[in-house]
């Protein structure tokens, strides 16, 4: 038995930058609200969903069962199970497959993916040489064992680990990986400058008439995202200095790569039966999902190039060309990613040696490349970004009435990429 | 309404334990009609985190249930200070406390504060007098608060206040362990500004005759209405009753019950079974 999962609902809170308004919010915290808002709108209190599939990329040691605390604290009924799941940026979007596939199989009949992401109150870990002290000490049969170990702690030792934002087998950051992708692509800064432009217009319109309405719930003082700029102009951002890459050639400035962001988002998918005994709307199902990864340590590969594999495979299999969808969604992780990997998919080079296709994928028509804005605007707390894409491509395959079609492209660290066909 | 009198900003409260320590001999009298105000108080979202991390309430866009007492709670010491309050703070000992959740406030909101002194009345160890407290966003009511104290030895000037029944709760089971530690009070006392020095340390808890630092009776309440999160009607009544003091370190129990669509609580001491607190939570 296997059938469609329907998305019919979803709700995040407003994205917001790192260390301002959500700066005390822990990660249980934002998802706890994220989830209570989705309950509230759909009327779910007090009920039991199938499963909860949530997830976040800074996870702190105490989190370990994050999903399901967030579940006991909610208004959900005690009784609906959750677990954790973490794929860097992928993670929202891999929730959401997860999910859907139980309700496919018929193993559940509704259930709820999200993701929650915190910048601000991120985990510190204690130094890993102190750590290994500590630990032998507490394990130490007798005092002077003990002592004799803890004099062994030097103030060097006392500084934790901070948390930075590299790969661990390249120790280069995701803005230096995407920087080298950004050149052998060739794309210029005007090109990214001009992406991220669009993303904030069309981000700050989606808000302006409405579209939001139904799939954010405010949360600490904010209603909107507040990395937002409406009045954003290719001008002003050409003033900017690059923050990524070096020399004359280096494109990537603060503005065409996503800021350090918190918030959390959650969709709420279910059969089309279940949806009917709610009365809730369907928006659309969830077709089909593929996950790729690349060797970009030894490879030669990008580390965000993922995505650009994983599609074809998707494509193929659902008999479908690059050009039969009405939207597209391409997370911003930076404007440069998103047209290295467009550009890829033009390249028959590209799609003859590396994806083994006899003819390349094609373009995408611009118009129909997310259309609502996406991460250059909203922000992109880690693994909150899928299920604000899902929602939000559901909701707008929803309006444009029956039979259309999006897709879904997110690139993740570690050299990943989920992708995914959504149909109203 | 009595005298209304607004304060423009939360008085501070160090100053006031120690005017209510130095004034507290040659008291008397009837209860004082003044109403305390403030007005339009905008909520620190810094603080309310502190005290939901304290509480172990979840931070987000909704104040925990108990946080408007602490908004409150400054201008109820104030009144008690005050040289017309008949009976002397230092030694007052909170017995019972209600909370009535009209709706969910946001942390967005910006609050009127009003307190006064109610129903002064006779006790079988002293009397007892409430202390009340109304909160209102944008004219309507949204919050209430009514405090018992006790003031063992003393007497009440009237006896024409009927008596309040004794808080009953039925058959609860043991859902939590708490492991409260030696500075539970100090920490409660940063986040809610109640530095009664019972809560403190232990030195300063014995001046005032208890052997150890005891908890704060308002963060018993607060804890235990934060483990119902999610499970608590949008509008509800909390009416707890103080028992024996919670001495510090402690382990505890807290039992709960589902009834009448609310629930009944109880923490009581992990060892002994004694009663700390008593909880009925209804919906309204």
């Amino acid at each position: 038995m296997t059938r469609k999962a329907a998305i019919v609902g979803g709700n995040r809170i407003p994205f917001a930058r790192s260390n301002k308004k959500y700066a005390r919010a822990s990660n249980q915290d934002m998802l706890t609200a994220t989830i209570d808002g989705l309950v509230a709108r759909h009327g779910l209190a007090g009920e039991q969903v199938g499963e909860v599939v949530a997830g976040a990329v800074l996870k702190h040691a105490r989190d370990f069962n994050l999903t399901r605390e967030a579940v006991l604290g909610s208004q959900l009924s005690p009784a609906t199970p959750a677990y954790d799941v973490q794929q860097a940026c992928g993670t929202g979007l891999e929730a959401a497959v997860l999910v859907a596939n139980k309700i496919a199989l018929g193993q559940i009949e509704s259930g709820i993916a999200g993701g929650t992401d915190t910048t601000s109150d991120a985990p510190l870990a204690v130094n890993d040489d102190l750590r290994k002290v500590l630990i032998a000490a507490n394990a130490a049969k007798t005092l002077p064992d003990r002592l004799k170990l803890l004099s062994r702690i030097r103030p060097g030792q006392l500084v934790p680990d901070q948390p930075r934002n590299v790969e661990p087998r390249t120790g280069l950051s995701m803005g230096e990986h995407a920087a080298i992708t950004a050149k052998e692509w060739e794309i210029s800064r005007e090109a990214q400058d001009e992406l991220a432009v669009a993303s904030h217009h069309h981000l700050a319109a989606a808000y302006d008439r409405g579209f939001f309405d139904d799939l954010v719930t405010p949360f600490l003082g904010l209603t909107r995202d507040d990395n937002l700029r409406p009045d954003s102009t290719v001008e002003k951002l050409s003033t900017l200095k690059p923050v990524f890459g070096k020399g004359e050639g280096a494109t990537m400035t603060a503005a065409n790569s996503t800021p350090l962001t918190d918030g959390a988002s959650a969709v709420l998918l279910a059969s089309d039966e279940w949806a009917a005994e709610h009365k809730l709307p369907v928006w659309a199902h969830l077709v089909d999902a593929q996950t790729a990864a690349v060797d970009y340590v030894h490879g030669g590969e990008g580390l965000l190039m993922a995505p650009a594999y994983a599609m074809p495979v998707m494509l193929a299999r659902n008999g479908l060309t690059l050009q039969d969808f009405d939207l597209y969604e391409i997370h911003e992780a930076f404007a440069s990613t998103v047209l290295s990997t467009m550009k890829a998919w033009e390249d028959p080079g590209f799609c003859k040696e590396k994806l083994g296709l006899d003819a390349p994928l094609g373009p995408i028509d611009r118009s129909k490349l997310n259309v609502n804005g996406s991460s250059l605007a909203a922000g992109h707390p880690f693994a909150a970004t899928g299920g604000r894409i899902v929602a939000s491509l559901a909701k707008m395959l929803h309006e444009a009435g029956p039979g259309k079609r999006g897709l879904i492209s997110i690139c993740a660290a570690g050299g990943q990429g989920v992708v995914a066909i959504l149909e109203s | 309404m009595g005298t209304p009198v607004v304060l423009s900003s939360a008085p501070s409260m160090g100053q006031l334990f120690a005017k209510a320590a130095l004034t507290a001999r040659g008291r008397g009298g009837a209860l004082p009609d003044t109403h305390l105000t403030r007005v339009a108080v905008a909520v620190d979202p810094a603080q309310v985190a502190d005290y939901a991390e304290v509480c172990r309430f979840r931070f987000g866009d909704t104040l925990p249930a108990t946080f408007p007492h602490g908004l409150t709670f400054p201008l109820q010491v104030a009144l008690m200070a005050d040289r017309s309050f008949p009976l002397a703070l230092p030694g007052l000992v909170h017995v019972r406390n209600r909370v009535d959740v009209v709706r969910p406030i946001s942390v967005t909101e910006k609050l009127d504060l009003e307190v006064w002194a109610d129903r002064f009345a006779p006790h079988r160890s002293g009397a007892t007098v409430d202390l009340v407290a109304s909160v209102r966003s944008r004219g309507d009511e949204v919050w209430r608060g009514r405090s018992t104290y006790l003031a063992r030895g003393a007497s009440a000037p009237v006896a024409s206040v009927p008596d309040v029944p004794d808080l009953e709760i039925g058959d609860v089971a043991q859902a939590a362990l708490w492991r409260v530690p030696d500075d539970a009070g100090r920490r409660y006392a940063k986040v809610s500004g109640d530095v009664n020095p019972i809560h403190l340390s232990g030195l300063t808890a014995k001046a005032f005759g208890f052997k150890r630092a005891i908890a704060h009776g308002m963060w018993v309440k607060a804890r235990a209405l934060a483990a119902l999160s999610g499970r608590l009607p949008s509008a509800f009544s909390v009416d707890v009753a103080f028992r024996k003091p919670l001495f510090l370190p402690s382990t505890v129990t807290l039992a709960t019950g589902q009834r009448e669509g609310g629930w009944d609580l109880a923490v009581r001491n992990a060892k002994a079974g004694t009663d700390h607190v008593l909880a009925t939570v209804r919906p309204l």
